[in-house]
């Protein structure tokens, strides 16, 4: 099976096989150029390719044929004779000029100019480094050898190898492997290239396995690609989907109380639907469009409606504004901060230990908003699920010092931040935090309550635990897990106090009861 | 080389002057001027009759008419023109000198 094209010679329309092709075309540029010094030269090719058009015509009349084949070609050439049989029998004829210039309107070839193409005739990948060698007039080992030195810096190399792969076609037609090498394509080089061994096809094994693996990348590749498509538009359905979700939940329309959580109690209250449909927008918009895009290249549909692009970068740019309006206020009111303190005397005990009581401790208010009755509240305990619910901050942290005047002391540091210095102290205000003691043992909550529809503004409480001298301290597991501050992990556990460190204050600040020995590590 | 040479002349005079007549009995196509140097055995390739009818039409010997073909496209038909029957009558007389030169000398020589 061969390419044919349709030339139009001599007004006469001619089907002709590639190859053919490239032969006549090869030959009626030799003539021309032969002619080229001489005054009647548009005529005279004009005449020639008129007969050539008929002795096609001919041929094919009289071989019963369709298409004029390079065999045909051949035998045209033949008859019409080629430029050096015009040089023999015309070196005269042409004109009055001296014997010497002769030479120069055919003898001497006009500089040919080499054009870069990959040789994949010679390939090792994709015939990279042969086209720059033949371009270049260089050995192609020498091309390769610096090709592959290149690779080493920071795999440049290969890099530069895909993109000249990407950007040189491929010398596919005679004539382009000619050019290639800087072969005039005219007859001579014809004829030269069908002895030239290096112009058949000499693949390495690595050009025919890539030569495989690009076919297999067109078909199989085609799905590979289509799957992912689907795959793309299904996540990002999901996504979609989940962003509508998210929508109605913080909307309210689920749970009303979702405002009260984590990362949704920064939000102020009254920016609370604007933003959250502002971000909805913002989320909502690319993942239509990566559907769109998906889809587009899955179901090669047609491509997206401009103006419909343009309304979604519009609708996109209107919801992106309100969220950086809104963004950009709520960080404000984290600009000032405040603080107080307070401090309780706790009953002097030789030992303490302290611990995290996860119970929650309800005020009146809460109550109400959990519709906990008090009567029938009785004995039970709620306990806060601090590893399920949205990690706010750690913001309870305790410091244990020496105190001065023997007594044992709990100071409370209550900070917060906020637009002014009197937002952040009524935000200092809406910390609850409690601690309850029981004899010798302290419990502390882990976490810092805010008092309901009031908003997170980095509340946080510091303790300090001032002791007296000689006071033995026991940290459960539970409240190092929770609090930060001076504590001790690097204290031996006493094996009798399970889960607990014991420290003991001396007049240098608080030391391990049991120092972990070196070298016995958990 | 020289015998070469001296060949090329000589083929080239005889060849403008065959053409002239072979057109002199009537208007002609070319590929017909064509098969019949070659039957005469002057002529090696067609892409050489082309100039050279180009070039003897220009300088007025000879004039051609379109003639529509049956298959292909329309067909220039060669006539002689005034001076190219005249030129035609000088070269025969010529051609009657040089074929007498040539007989003198071979008959002469041996």
């Amino acid at each position: 099976m061969k390419k044919t094209l349709n030339i139009n010679i001599g007004n006469s329309i001619i089907y002709i096989e590639e190859d053919a092709y490239e032969m006549l075309t090869a030959y009626l540029s030799e003539v021309k150029q032969y002619f080229a010094r001489n005054a009647d030269n548009y005529e005279i090719v004009t005449d020639i390719e008129n007969r050539i058009a008929e002795m096609c015509a001919e041929i094919l009349e009289t071989q019963q044929k369709q298409v004029i084949g390079i065999f045909d070609v051949q035998t045209i050439i033949r008859q019409m004779g080629s430029v050096s049989d015009f040089e023999s029998s015309e070196a005269e004829a042409l004109g009055d000029r001296p014997e010497g210039q002769q030479g120069t309107a055919y003898g001497h070839p006009y500089r040919t100019v080499r054009r870069l193409y990959r040789d994949t005739d010679q390939a090792m990948i994709a015939g990279v480094c042969a086209g720059l060698a033949h371009y270049l007039e260089l050995d192609v080992r020498w091309v390769r050898l610096i090709a592959l030195l290149t690779v080493f810096i920071a795999g440049s190399g290969i890099l530069a190898y895909v993109i000249l792969w990407i950007m040189i076609p491929r010398a596919s037609t005679k004539t382009e492997k000619m050019t290639m090498r800087g072969v005039e394509a005219n007859l001579k080089g014809f004829a030269d290239s069908y002895l030239d061994p290096f112009m058949a096809e000499s693949k390495g094994f690595l050009a025919g396995f890539f030569q495989v693996i690009g076919e297999f990348l067109n078909g199989t590749g085609r799905v590979i690609f289509k799957t992912a498509a689907v795959f793309i538009i299904v996540i990002a359905s999901i996504c979609l989907i989940g962003l509508f979700v998210m929508l109605f939940v913080l909307m309210g329309i689920w749970d009303a109380d979702v405002a009260n959580y984590f990362p949704f109690n920064i939000i102020n209250e009254e920016y609370f639907n604007p933003l959250a449909i502002s971000t909805f927008v913002v989320g909502a918009i690319p993942l239509l469009a990566l559907i769109l895009f998906s889809a587009r290249v899955a179901f090669s549909s047609r491509e997206v409606n401009k103006t419909l692009s343009f309304i979604l970068l519009i609708i996109w740019l209107a919801g992106l504004a309100p969220l950086i309006v809104y963004i950009t206020r709520i960080s404000s009111e984290f600009k000032e901060g405040a603080e107080y303190a307070q401090t309780a005397e706790l009953k002097n005990y030789p030992e303490y230990v302290l611990t995290v009581d996860r119970t929650r401790f309800f005020s009146r208010e809460d109550s109400l908003s959990y519709s906990i009755d008090a009567e029938h509240y009785r004995g039970k305990r709620i306990l806060a699920d601090i590893d399920d619910e949205f990690k706010a901050p750690r913001n309870v942290s305790l410091w244990i010092e020496k105190s001065g005047n023997g007594k044992t002391l709990l100071v409370q540091n209550f900070r917060s931040r906020g637009k002014t210095f009197q937002a952040a102290l009524k935000n200092v205000q809406a910390i609850r935090y409690d601690y309850q003691q029981t004899d010798s043992l302290v419990n502390f909550n882990p976490m810092v309550q805010l008092s309901k529809d009031s908003r997170w503004r980095g509340q946080e409480v510091t303790l300090t635990l001032k002791v007296p001298v000689g006071t033995m301290i026991s940290l459960s597991w539970e409240l190092q897990r929770y609090m930060s501050g001076n504590i001790y992990w690097d204290c031996e556990n006493n094996p009798a106090h399970d889960g607990y460190t014991q420290l003991i204050m001396t007049e240098e600040g608080v030391r391990c009861l049991h120092e972990r020995k070196p070298g016995n590590e958990e | 080389m020289i015998a070469e040479n001296t060949q090329t002349q000589m083929r080239k005079g005889i060849l403008e002057y065959c053409v002239l007549l072979i057109i002199s009995r009537g208007q002609i196509y070319a590929s017909d001027i064509i098969a019949e140097l070659k039957s005469a055995r002057l002529l090696v390739v067609e892409g050489t009759l082309y100039p050279l009818l180009t070039r003897l039409k220009n300088n007025g010997l000879l004039s051609y008419n379109w003639v529509e073909s049956s298959s292909g496209p329309p067909r220039k038909y060669y006539i002689l023109t005034e001076e190219g029957r005249q030129i035609l009558g000088q070269l025969d007389a010529t051609w009657q000198e040089l074929s007498y030169a040539i007989e003198t000398s071979k008959t002469k020589k041996s």
